[in-house]
């Protein structure tokens, strides 16, 4: 559902080019779990930022099949929940619908049922200073979803969690997927993260950012506890940390 | 609890300066025009209650409240706009710094020539004491915008209205209200200099002339009553404050 074509970035520092990713070609399907996995400075973040139009690539295509309006089409989940704190979780639920201009009724309920899937019934009056920072990451992917994107890019949403929320966090984000069937494009740093949630784990390499690999992960699902004990898994995990040196 | 004992202690201090200063003047004997005692403060507070002290009052409450709307909004307008264009705080940058940490009180009587002696040149007064920190406030509120929320704003294609009014400008409340609160200070020390030095009305003309006709219980009222007058625009101030920025991490 998404074709990237010959995707790259420069830029110039103190009139010198510096080449942050080098010319990219990617396949993403309806409804597949990508995560792109590589050192900082590998070009992922900028990847994903451009496929967001947060910055402009200085060159390639992307296009993407059934787009409907070109407005909102995509949902990014921030590495820091970046709620606004003056609003309440519900109201930062639905901030996307109400600027939309959709209609009070209908943005409010959705945003409830948004909360309800993400596990924060009963939260919905909470401002974002109450909320641990694992409740405040739930409430921002549940922001991104409330507009119904075709497709969830999430930029190192849960590296700045602790290892325990983190490995909870995963969880319940494969059981979101699973119901809501987005397309996702996930970012991240960690080697067990990428290979225990993807359909698909690229690796990129830095200077210049470019896919070094691409391993396709068929771990039967819903995982769980017993993947992590799969000898499989820990064989690609080793691949990925091959791959990453 | 804790703060009924606070509470407490304030006032027990307050009880005592006041019993020093009463066992002062009568022991010492000292004269009323110097140092009157507590008890002819009050008497000539009771008696100038009953008479014209309500209008003053109200007169510099007024031309406070007037001048001060003026500067807040006159300094939140500008401030945006130095914030959105590049261009126009190149332009402006240098002669506002320049006004800013130029002592503006030396500019009343400039003030009185350019307005007369009415109520004009009280409120320009007032406003150019209250716009500056207003703008500065302002300014840095909104440049400090944290770039994330800028993302934000962009993946959720908002329009410039919306980014303002939704996010860079709650966001950069707390900045404006420092602002805010330097200029309700400024504010009071305008209003009185301003009173001052022209027209027959408010607490600063009532000062002077408690202090030409050498009624100094009088005068010791009217710069008392002046004090808890900043008390209490510092106070609404930060009542409004905390209603609307409860939100902060750190109260």
């Amino acid at each position: 559902m998404i074709q990237i074509r010959g995707v790259h970035k420069e830029f110039a520092v103190d009139g010198a080019k510096v080449t942050a990713l080098s010319p990219t070609d990617l396949d993403v399907r309806r409804g597949e779990f990508v995560s792109i996995i590589g050192p900082s400075g590998c070009g992922k973040s900028t990847l994903l930022r451009i496929v967001a139009g947060l910055e402009t690539a200085s060159g390639g295509t992307i296009a993407m099949t059934e787009a409907r309006s070109p407005a909102q089409r995509v949902g990014f989940v921030f590495q820091e929940p970046v709620l606004l704190p003056w609003l309440t979780a519900l109201e930062n639920v639905r901030f996307p619908l109400d600027t939309a201009g959709v209609a009070r009724q209908e943005a409010e309920d959705v945003a409830s049922r948004l909360l309800r899937l993400v596990g924060l019934a009963g939260f919905e009056n909470a401002l974002p200073r109450t909320l641990s920072g694992g409740m405040r990451q739930r409430v921002s992917i549940a922001r991104a979803l409330s507009y119904d994107p075709l497709l969830l890019l999430m930029d190192e949403p849960f590296g700045a969690l602790d290892l325990i929320t983190r490995d909870r966090l995963n969880d319940e984000l494969l059981a979101i997927w699973s119901e809501t069937r987005k397309t996702v494009i996930f970012v991240t740093h960690s080697v067990e993260e990428a290979a225990y949630l993807s359909d698909r784990v690229i690796v990129m390499s830095p200077r210049p950012g470019a896919i070094r690999s691409i391993y396709e992960v068929d771990f039967p699902r819903p995982r769980g506890e017993a993947t992590k004990l799969d000898p499989a898994f820990h064989h690609l995990m080793a691949n990925l940390r091959r791959d990453l040196q | 609890m804790k703060s009924l004992g606070r509470v407490a202690e304030t006032l027990v201090a307050l009880v005592a300066i006041v019993l020093l200063w009463d066992v002062y003047t009568r022991f010492y004997d000292v004269p009323e025009f110097l140092l009157p005692a507590p008890l002819s403060v009050w008497s000539a507070f009771i008696e100038a209650a009953a008479d014209k002290l309500p209008g003053h009052v109200l007169y510099t409450v007024g031309i406070l409240t007037l001048g001060f709307t003026i500067g807040a909004i006159l300094g939140v307008a500008a401030g945006v706009a130095l914030a959105k264009s590049a261009r126009l705080e190149r332009w402006l940058g240098g002669p506002i710094l320049f006004l800013q940490t130029a002592p503006k009180i030396a500019l009343a009587p400039l003030f009185i020539i350019w307005f007369g002696l009415g109520l004009t040149s009280k409120i320009v007064l007032i406003t150019s004491l209250v716009f500056f920190p207003v703008l500065i406030g302002t300014l840095v509120g909104i440049r400090s915008l944290d770039t994330r929320l800028r993302d934000l704003a962009r993946v959720l294609h908002l329009t410039l209205w919306q980014r303002f009014r939704l996010i860079e400008f709650p966001a950069a409340l707390p900045e404006i209200f420092v602002g805010l609160r330097v200029g309700a200070v400024q504010a009071v020390v305008g209003a009185i200099l301003a009173e001052w030095m022209a027209g027959k009305q408010g607490l600063g003309y009532l000062m002077t002339f408690a202090s030409a006709t050498y009624k100094t219980p009088l005068l010791f009222a009217t710069v008392i009553l002046t004090a808890l007058l900043g008390i209490a625009v510092y106070q609404v101030i930060e009542w409004v404050e905390r209603r609307l920025l409860a939100w902060r991490e750190t109260p």
